[in-house]
């Protein structure tokens, strides 16, 4: 069946406790609403009423990323485990960890570092989350049927599903077989502890689906579901509730997959989870090793970059979860979070009153800052060792937030800049530089965004000389003018692209993979549900993860 | 620090005595030391010849090749002259005492690049001879691929099995470029999905060189075996519910749990255990301690040889398109943007000098190191090149390539400057390099970057 318009936004009247939809369309209880669409749920259709030109890709299995393993051996085996652990880094490919997670192979250096991993965690595992695992008292290192029912509770946790009898068996017997060698019991629960560590079941998402409604594609099952969700919103693995409702069916139809989401939205997990988005995106992790000249920048420090990477992270979960208003203010709030280190690195008056914690603010006007095209954690990331650059700046924001191509300069082409020593601001030295019409056509695509910024030097700080000239900031976009950041990104924020992007963006990650063409068709229509939902995050995390695009898979790949 | 006493592994009583005990569940081969050797101190009473060894050393961005001040005609990097007797250029200088063992390959271009596609990633692949494959990016980041194994990982499949870690992965500067792929982001590659993560950290590479030998009383060691044989079991299983690529991807995922079974299984090998290194790579005020972890790691890849707890070894420099600061010599821009500034060329060609005084420090430490019939430098071959000739224009025809050592007996000796007269394939190069280690070999590479025809100059 075709959707509408719309993905089905009256759907929201879900079962269980859903979103109730006021008939002003106001939100109620915080939750999203019908945009007056009338369409009702597909009842009949479990796959949310996808659209049948809807291709999706080969679904891989997905390594954990680094940062969902830990919380994963946290949620399991508590805090100690956590921080013993040190998987391997994640390789993003096509600039998102999701994608490499879903192509790469793991080498021998990543099996033992799971293996370290795994035994460090299984050692320091909290002894009271373990013997929760099971309700019998083990008569000694021997007691087989205790041992078991540990292996069927946890391994239903670390596998993200019921085990069958041959994991079962097999896993029993080695934690037997090291409880009786070792003689202990809890050594015996350990070695099973360690070694489900790593299982392909634990490490890997396995999704591999049944047949859907349309031929080609395939529905996750329940249990996929929880483990997808809950991966994807609290960047974490289920936990038994979750898995009790997958396996009751409470995830086989979008309405379900909702009533859950919007559990998760309200968790910390989930903050922290989209926190975690915003880092990679917009390359705030890059702050732990980006060079900054000790001379030119005396005030960047580690704790500086830290407090930066720290601000964004802040709007970021204010707007999708304090707010709940218009998430695209991303692009042009008039406000940020501070603590006294960047406080002071803004120039703002007074700066010790604001501490260690990170406080709402109102930005100086005069500095035209407003966005996180002027926060300075990632204009530091977009810059250069001792100056700026627009080209890096303008890149970024066409690439990563308007996802437009950029070609590489041509093989073979002199890409050098005139000397540096001879142009007193990076905006005459640029100019320069694209006189040469081989680069100017690239060039003229980037570097007016970034010129736009060049009141803030290369770790963010306001200024409005360079080398002793005054700075034109004065730039436009696609031929709207503007100077400072808050203008640019009241720019962007109007830009349809930029939306769009942004849910690419975030479906890329969910699902690891860079979108297909023949995806797009439910890629737009989760574009369209944004902004019906007035571009509020937590209503559209709930909606993206109840889409098709979300729960509909290829054959595997 | 460097090793002066190549003495210093000498057979210890107690570990020799636990290699015999312990010789039914020995994997490894035993490590060649002097006092092992025939009474002619040239191979194993056995008669096997010497181990050879292989190290891939990686720069980016390319070099100064000329002084654009003389015109664009002062050498800074190739040499003048060729043959043996060649002069050492500026650039090539820190090879002064080592400069027997050194040869400049100099007018190859990477076939594998052939077409050009992408810059920096064209010149990355010299080191497989595979073209890369390219990620299209539909709107987000650019990446790509290597295409194929890396020249030490064609050799790691070959002799890699003879020692206690198959090949080891280490690099120097942090400043990389992760935002591309695997082709820029590391130097060893198994294949398209199995890049080899480096080591950064002194501290880390010493604990897998040296640190993760299991104890052979450990009670624990048969539960962890036990256990991998659980995850085998829990792979092969898996296999049957994924597709095609995915069946790959976990055929991969075997052979790791199958190698670090081995590796638990192993014992210790039987020599002395250099201390743990202090060595870290955290920054001091902001800038890297590039040359006290080159050295670190130099010594550690030394020691690693001597041990014979594996005989590959990859070190990355820097990065392709790698953002180094090269503090030490007066820059304060990133190398990438370095090699783009027009007014930068003194300093990029300083940069080389620092670069290639790194790499002369373990050419050194090798050849300090004593080895059946002569020193390791004799028993090792080394290839170094960059992702590109030089980083203003990312061309890949005149590559700045350095082989060095005597391979064993197969290389060339003294070196020499070979100059080719018709822009040959870096591939032959590859195929001469890894002959040297695996003689059996016939080919590398493949499309454009193929090769069945070793660089005759090279070898002995």
């Amino acid at each position: 069946m075709l959707a509408s318009g719309l993905v089905p936004l009256g759907c929201y009247s879900g079962l269980g406790g859903g979103g109730e939809s006021a008939a002003d369309g106001s939100a109620t209880d915080g939750e999203l609403e019908s945009g007056g669409d009338e369409t009702g749920p597909d009842g009949g259709s479990d796959e949310g009423g996808v659209d049948a030109d809807f291709e999706p890709a080969p679904v891989r299995l997905r390594l954990l990323l680094a940062r969902q393993y830990v919380s994963s051996v946290g949620d399991l085996l508590g805090d100690a485990a956590a921080e013993a652990v040190t998987p391997p880094d994640d390789v993003a490919i096509n600039g998102f960890d999701a994608v490499g997670a879903s192509q790469l192979s793991l080498s021998d250096g990543k099996v033992d570092a799971y293996e370290a991993s795994a035994r460090a965690a299984a050692q320091l595992a909290d002894a009271n989350l373990l013997s929760s695992y099971h309700a019998c008292a083990p008569t000694g290192p021997s007691d087989d049927a205790c041992l078991r029912e540990f292996v069927t509770t946890f391994g239903r946790l670390a596998f993200r599903r019921t085990l069958i009898t041959a994991e079962l068996d097999s896993y029993t017997g080695l934690g037997l077989a090291a409880g009786v060698d070792l003689d202990d019991f809890d050594q015996g629960v350990r070695t099973v502890v360690a070694a489900m560590l790593q299982s392909p079941n634990f490490l890997y998402q396995v999704e591999v689906g049944e047949p859907g409604d349309i031929d080609g594609h395939r529905r996750l099952t329940g249990i996929e579901m929880a483990t997808r969700l809950s991966f994807f919103m609290r960047d974490s693995t289920p936990d038994a509730a979750l898995l009790d409702l997958a396996e009751a069916g409470g995830l086989d139809d979008a309405d379900g997959v909702r009533d859950a989401a919007w559990t998760i939205v309200e968790s910390t997990d989930a903050r922290l989870a989209l926190a975690d988005f915003a880092s990679e995106v917009y390359r705030l992790r890059e702050l732990d090793t980006v060079p900054k000249d000790p001379e030119v920048f005396p005030t960047f420090s580690p704790e500086l970059a830290a407090s930066m990477e720290q601000e964004t992270r802040s709007l970021v979960a204010h707007l999708a979860f304090d707010a709940d208003g218009d998430f695209r203010e991303l692009f042009d709030a008039d406000y940020t979070f501070v603590d006294s280190r960047l406080a002071t690195h803004y120039g703002l008056p007074n700066p010790e009153q604001y501490g260690e914690t990170l406080t709402q603010v109102t930005l100086p006007p005069e500095q035209l800052r407003g966005g996180v095209f002027g926060h300075a954690g990632l204009l530091s990331v977009l810059g250069h060792v001792t100056t700026t650059s627009p080209t890096h700046r303008g890149k970024f924001i066409r690439q990563q937030v308007l996802c437009q191509d950029i070609p590489a300069p041509p093989v073979g082409v002199d890409t050098t800049l005139p000397p540096a020593a001879d142009y007193q601001t990076m905006r005459e030295r640029l100019e320069a530089h694209v006189t040469d019409p081989s680069c100017a056509g690239c060039h003229l695509l980037m570097d007016p965004l970034g010129l736009g910024l060049e009141n803030y030097d290369g770790i963010g700080s306001f200024r409005t000389t360079e080398n002793g000239a005054m700075i034109d900031a004065s730039a436009d976009v696609d031929g709207q003018p503007f100077a400072g950041a808050q203008q640019l990104g009241a720019i962007v924020k109007e830009n349809p692209e930029a939306t769009a992007c942004l849910v690419r963006n975030m479906f890329r990650h969910a699902t690891g993979h860079i979108e297909l063409p023949t995806e797009m068709v439910e890629i737009d229509e989760l574009v369209a549900t944004f902004a019906d939902g007035d571009h509020r995050m937590r209503a559209f995390l709930v909606e993206l993860v109840a889409s098709p695009a979300f729960r509909v898979v290829g054959e595997p790949g | 620090m460097l090793i002066k006493n190549p003495n210093r592994f000498t057979l210890g009583r107690r570990t020799m005595l636990r290699g015999m005990i312990g010789g039914a569940s020995v994997a490894l081969a035993l490590p060649v030391l002097e006092a092992m050797l025939d009474s002619n101190g040239q191979a194993f009473a056995g008669g096997a010849g010497p181990a050879r060894r292989m190290i891939t050393w990686f720069w980016g961005n390319g070099v100064a090749l000329n002084d654009p001040n003389n015109g664009g005609g002062g050498l800074r990097w190739t040499p003048a002259g060729e043959g043996a007797g060649y002069e050492l250029t500026p650039q090539l200088q820190p090879f002064v005492n080592v400069k027997d063992y050194v040869s400049i390959l100099s007018g190859f271009r990477v076939g594998a690049a052939n077409p050009g596609r992408r810059g920096h990633h064209d010149g990355c692949v010299a080191f497989a001879g595979h073209p890369f494959v390219e990620l299209p990016p539909n709107g987000a980041n650019y990446a790509s691929k290597f295409g194929g194994p890396t020249i030490d990982q064609v050799a790691a499949a070959a002799i890699g099995s003879q020692t206690y870690l198959p090949s080891v992965q280490l690099a120097v500067s942090k400043r990389i470029i992760g935002g591309e792929g695997p082709t820029l982001q590391f130097l060893s590659h198994q294949g398209p999905d199995l890049p080899l993560t480096q080591h950064f950290d002194p501290r880390e590479a010493w604990n897998q060189l040296f640190g993760s030998f299991s104890v052979p009383d450990d009670p624990t060691k048969p539960h962890r075996i036990a256990s991998l044989d659980a995850v085998k079991a829990d792979v092969e299983r898996l296999k049957m519910r994924v597709g095609t690529a995915d069946r790959i991807r976990l055929d991969a995922h075997l052979a790791s749990v199958e190698q670090i079974r081995s590796q638990i299984d192993a014992l210790a090998p039987l020599c002395e255990i250099p201390p743990m290194t202090d060595q870290n790579n955290d920054d001091i005020e902001g800038q890297e301690q590039l040359e006290a972890v080159n050295r670190a790691m130099s010594d550690l890849i030394v020691m690693a040889f001597q041990c014979d707890v594996t005989r590959i070894a990859s070190l990355q420099f820097t990065g392709s398109v790698g953002y180094t600061v090269f503090n030490t010599v007066g820059a304060t821009a990133g190398h990438h943007d370095l090699t783009h500034d027009g007014g930068m060329n003194d300093m990029v060609d300083a940069a080389t000098i620092f670069t290639m005084q790194q790499l002369a420090y373990l050419l050194e430490a090798l050849h300090n190191a004593t080895d059946v019939g002569g020193t390791l430098l004799d028993n090792s071959v080394l290839f170094a090149t960059s992702d590109a000739a030089s980083g203003l224009t990312h061309s890949t025809d005149d590559m700045p390539i350095v082989v060095a050592g005597g391979g064993g007996g197969a290389l060339t000796h003294p070196g020499i400057h070979y100059r080719s007269p018709s822009g040959e394939n870096t591939s032959d190069i590859l195929l001469a390099v890894l002959k040297s280690v695996v003689p059996e070999a016939t080919e590398v590479g493949s499309a454009n970057g193929y090769s069945n025809t070793p660089l005759a100059a090279l070898l002995a």
